[in-house]
């Protein structure tokens, strides 16, 4: 077919221009709701330029004329077939007070990416233990930072009150701010390594076990177990599991990879991901406070006893809330693959 | 149309969508090269608010600098997170680098993209960072048809280039009252067939920056683009041709190949 642009340009213009403004003035809409009239109007226009392009495609020779059309004929698909979220709903705060509730919920949907977390990291730990049990030299390669390889002195010096170790609030408040933006860090990688099929997740899990059943053993064999308890458990009872929860975040990205081809519903399985991970982001700031304002004040100013006592408390109110809150499932559904919700 | 000519694709990477209504468009996909000058001008950008957030944090804890050093530090992190998915998210795909840029980011549908997308692909930065100096994510652009770093696979999202374009404007030279050319049906409909899009501009953009170039490079270039109409693709009579100047041979051709054919319609 020859076609003559310069008069099909003429005649089709209007059309064009028209579709234009329309899609101008969607576009600019915040909401980038259609009514009904402006829906038909798309709805025309964009069949009309559509088949104007496959014309051009077809025939012509023009190549500008036909990347406009493109253009055009693109922004239009986008309008049409896009249901976007209101932006007033977004500004609810209803709908951002639901990640308290949605963040348990997916916990418990997704358990057993917690469960193969928890798995890992237990393997660590008794590795870690073993090995530093068997044989105490292996401490100073598994122990990365000297104060964990020197109790002795360390709880010494924290006992003693020693003016370094007896931080002011100013400096507390720096350092958890250090602490939290370092732990959402660490943990975030660990949720996105689960784009390696879940093996960099594994291994960061399997590390970081290590570390913590090497830190075990070796405080408990000096006979510092309960100055080691009161020391790590106030931070660690939120910083740990949400360290697991980001191991969990980990493979089920790394499982959502895996079958995504079959998975229509990418959509719902990465806001779950994405719930995970502002979860344990909420549970690290927790934690960082904890770290900094609370658990490095030691048995003169705060009794052991005490410290240990704050940490099973904030343990079993965790529990409470990963467990109990939000939409309860039925036991049979939990099992269910992500994708039924 | 099934395939998409081989000829435009080599020149850039577009993403071919084919719409329920059988309409197929192409949408030009951004490069390396463009996505990184917008993300420097994206880290300037937080690097300067994050500067001024600083400046006026510890100006109001001056009596409490680890206070303000807690604040400064969070914000920081904050805004050095949520920049771009809040931007991307809420702003139809762009950023303030990637609109300067004229870069967009879409769902790999065509469709513009989803909050959640904005976040994940975003979030997703720490391990295209990796090792250093986005390593893994500039491999996995290169070796991506669609250009996507390891973020954009997780989220199913892909960076477009969006350069303005006008309509095409109409040009003097199709508009001329008698094209010589047409005397000659036969050929003129053979080199409309013979002509590619590309061809077809190429003489176009000649023609039209005529002015821009320099006369010594106008003849030059004329002289090249008709000899070689003349000899590959349309060989009109000696007679007509010698009588006719390069510069009108091709008016003559951009008039068959884009202009109004009355006379030659059959």
């Amino acid at each position: 077919m020859i076609l003559d642009l310069e008069r099909f340009q003429a005649q089709a213009q209007p059309r064009w221009r028209d579709l234009e403004s329309l899609l101008a003035t969607l576009e600019n809409r915040p909401d980038r709701r259609l009514n009904p009239a402006e829906g038909e109007q798309l709805q025309e226009l964009y069949a009309r330029v559509a088949a104007d392009l496959n014309r051009v495609t077809h025939g012509a020779l023009a190549l500008e004329l036909r990347q406009y059309l493109e253009r055009l004929v693109a922004r239009a698909y986008a309008e049409l077939y896009y249901a976007p979220t209101t932006r007033s709903e977004l500004w609810q705060p209803r709908r951002w007070l639901g990640i308290f509730t949605a963040f348990p919920e997916t916990f418990r949907r997704q358990s057993r990416y917690f469960a193969l977390a928890v798995l890992i990291t237990l393997l660590g730990c008794t590795f870690g233990g073993l090995a530093v049990h068997y044989d105490p030299a292996s401490v100073d390669v598994l122990l990365p930072a000297e104060y964990l390889r020197n109790p002795d002195e360390r709880v010494h010096q924290e006992e003693q009150g020693k003016a370094r170790h007896r931080p002011s609030t100013q400096t507390e408040a720096a350092f958890s701010a250090q602490l939290i933006t370092h732990n959402i860090q660490v943990a975030l990688l660990a949720a996105a390594l689960g784009v390696t099929f879940g093996i960099g997740t594994a291994l960061l899990l399997f590390e970081n076990g290590v570390l913590l059943g090497a830190v075990a053993v070796h405080y408990t064999q000096r006979g510092f177990g309960l100055f080691m308890t009161a020391w790590l458990l106030p931070h660690g009872v939120f910083e740990i599991p949400s360290i697991l929860i980001a191991g969990q975040a980990g493979f089920f990205l790394a499982r959502l990879l895996l079958h995504r081809r079959e998975d229509r519903n990418v959509r719902l399985s990465m806001r779950d991901w994405l719930v995970l991970v502002a979860g344990l982001a909420m549970m690290l700031v927790w934690a960082g406070i904890m770290e900094a304002f609370f658990s490095q004040h030691h048995a003169p100013v705060l009794p052991y006893g005490f410290k240990v006592a704050v940490a099973a408390a904030e343990l079993v109110l965790l529990t409470i809330y990963l467990l109990m809150i939000g939409r309860k499932e039925i036991v049979a559904e939990s099992g269910a693959t992500s994708e039924n919700r | 149309m099934t395939d998409t000519p081989s000829s435009r694709a080599s020149t850039s990477a577009e993403l071919t969508i084919a719409t329920p209504e059988g309409v197929l468009f192409r949408l030009p996909l951004a490069g390396p090269a463009s996505r990184l000058y917008a993300m420097l001008l994206d880290i300037v950008i937080v690097l300067g608010v994050v500067n001024g957030v600083g400046l006026l944090v510890s100006w109001i804890f001056a009596k409490a600098p680890g206070f303000g050093v807690m604040v400064i530090t969070l914000a920081e992190f904050a805004i050095g997170f949520a920049y771009s998915a809040l931007l991307e998210g809420f702003w139809n795909g762009q950023t303030i680098g990637k609109r300067a840029f004229h870069l967009r980011v879409i769902d790999q549908t065509g469709l513009p993209l989803r909050i959640e997308q904005a976040w994940v692909r975003n979030l997703m930065r720490v391990f295209d960072a990796l090792p250093f100096a986005y390593l893994v994510g500039g491999l996995s652009v290169l070796s991506s048809s669609l250009m996507q770093r390891v973020g954009d696979r997780v989220a199913g999202t892909l960076v477009v280039r969006q350069t303005p374009l006008a309509l095409p404007r109409e040009e003097s030279w199709t508009r001329q009252k008698y094209n010589s050319f047409m005397d000659y049906p036969a050929i003129a409909i053979k080199l409309r067939r013979a002509a590619t899009p590309e061809l077809a501009s190429l003489i176009q953009d000649a023609l039209r920056r005529r002015s821009e170039l320099a006369s010594y490079a106008r003849r030059e270039i004329y002289r090249e683009l008709a000899t070689y109409l003349q000899s590959e693709t349309s060989p009109f009579p000696d007679e007509l041709v010698e009588r006719l100047s390069d510069e009108q041979y091709l008016i003559n051709a951009s008039g068959i190949l884009v202009g109004d054919q009355r006379s030659s319609r059959v």
